[in-house]
């Protein structure tokens, strides 16, 4: 009854090699598949098994698209098994960590040979810082242009006016906005006394550092005792940095 | 486990139109026809045609005088005749000529009753507590290569086992599902029992 060329399996190869899973898994060979026919037609035990595996596979089927059995998330852990390493530990690798301390000590070095040095200086020592006067920009006109370089900054004056009534503010806002029309310097000064009818002049020093190149407003507004603040006066002034 | 075999007798009882004996060689090899068969052709009813075909000339070769030799290799027989008739298949255009020229009515398992619903219902039940018992990690395993048809090698690479894993994993549930299985078989088609 054996076809030709197709060597019937015996039993005992069925289930050592675990045919009816691999039929049923269709792995088998076209060849080691027949062979596997031949002897299930032959043999009910194995007959049974395989249907059996079928039935239960088929059930499985229709039963695995229940939320209940829907199993977990597919992991991938194809990829061989290793220790998961946190993000933002990667500086540690010496890769990174080498080059990176050794631009740390070169920063390092900078600061206290020369940026230190430099800070210590200008807190201890008198300097000369250049003064610009600025024009008010709510009358108009194109603003002023200031040329400043990063380690000196800028100074400028800034007028708080006589008051128009006795009382009518009670302090000064001073308020700088960068190019980008971000708020960054605002003080409060308190209004001269009555007695004190003349304006009142103060410096405005802008460190290089915060300095950048475009149009900065400077507005000084007055501020009521009931906390209403009116705008005095507005300055606006180009900054174009030089190295 | 005492199986059922195949026997002189149950030829003779299959030839003389015993009902019973009909029914029994209708339901056990129609389950395997189709096993067989559904991995080699396409359409459901491709399948049909041939197990109906094969039937029909077991039967005719039965008939015959001298027709099976070995009684007990009767599985066999239909296999064999089933490879024939899927050769026919494959090389016609049409579908195979019948050698059902008697037009004797053809023994097929019976419709679906109380008892098959009852029994279709203790089977689902059956693997859905197996499915329940397995780690869901085996769930998706085996959803991803039964129902989902992935590719087997991209789906134990994904779930980082081997095909060894998969084979034990579905022969530990089929094993356990057999006992239910067995019981309802019996049942159905006298397995366990002589013929």
């Amino acid at each position: 009854m054996d076809r030709i060329g197709v060597e019937m399996m015996n039993h005992s190869e069925a289930l050592q090699q675990m045919a009816a899973e691999r039929y049923l898994l269709d792995e088998l060979t076209p060849d080691a598949r027949e062979a596997f026919e031949e002897h299930l037609f032959d043999c009910s035990e194995c007959a049974l098994d395989l249907r059996a595996g079928a039935v239960f596979v088929e059930a499985a089927k229709t039963l695995l698209q229940l939320p209940e059995l829907a199993g977990a998330a597919v992991p991938s852990p194809s990829r061989p098994h290793k220790i998961k390493r946190q993000w933002w530990l990667f500086w540690l690798r010496p890769a990174f960590a080498t080059p990176a301390f050794a631009s740390l000590l070169l920063v390092l070095g900078y600061q206290n040979l020369v940026t230190y040095p430099r800070l210590r200086a200008a807190a201890s020592q008198p300097r000369l810082i250049p003064w610009a006067q600025l024009r008010g920009a709510m009358r108009g006109g194109a603003p002023l242009v200031i040329t400043a370089d990063r380690e000196h900054g800028v100074a400028l004056p800034v007028d708080l006016p006589s008051q128009p009534n006795e009382g009518a503010y009670a302090s000064y806002s001073i308020d700088l906005h960068d190019p980008q029309g971000k708020l960054v310097f605002g003080s409060v000064v308190a209004a001269p006394s009555e007695s004190d009818s003349s304006p009142q002049r103060l410096g405005l020093v802008i460190p290089g550092a915060m300095l950048r190149n475009g149009v900065y407003t400077l507005a000084v507004s007055g501020v009521a005792p009931n906390g209403e603040r009116t705008v005095i006066d507005q300055y606006a002034f180009e900054v174009h940095l030089i190295d | 486990m005492q199986f059922y075999s195949f026997s002189a007798d149950y030829v003779q009882s299959l030839c003389a139109g015993d009902r019973q004996a009909q029914e029994h060689f209708a339901a056990y090899f129609t389950q395997l026809l189709q096993l067989k068969l559904r991995s080699r052709l396409q359409s459901p009813q491709a399948i049909e045609d041939v197990r109906q075909e094969t039937f029909a000339r077991v039967f005719s070769a039965l008939r015959k005088e001298g027709g099976l030799r070995q009684p007990e290799r009767l599985g066999a027989f239909v296999n064999q005749i089933c490879n024939h008739v899927l050769f026919e298949h494959y090389h016609s255009a049409g579908p195979v000529e019948s050698l059902d020229v008697e037009g004797r009515p053809e023994p097929v398992a019976e419709g679906a009753d109380a008892a098959d619903v009852v029994a279709a219902r203790q089977i689902q039940f059956k693997v859905h507590a197996i499915l329940l018992k397995l780690a869901p990690r085996d769930r998706s395993l085996l959803k991803a290569v039964f129902l989902d048809e992935r590719n087997r090698d991209e789906v134990c690479r994904e779930f980082g086992v081997d095909r060894d894993y998969l084979r034990v994993l579905l022969h530990r549930a089929k094993q356990e599902f057999k006992t239910e299985y067995i019981k309802r078989a019996a049942d159905r088609i006298g397995l366990g029992e002589s013929a």
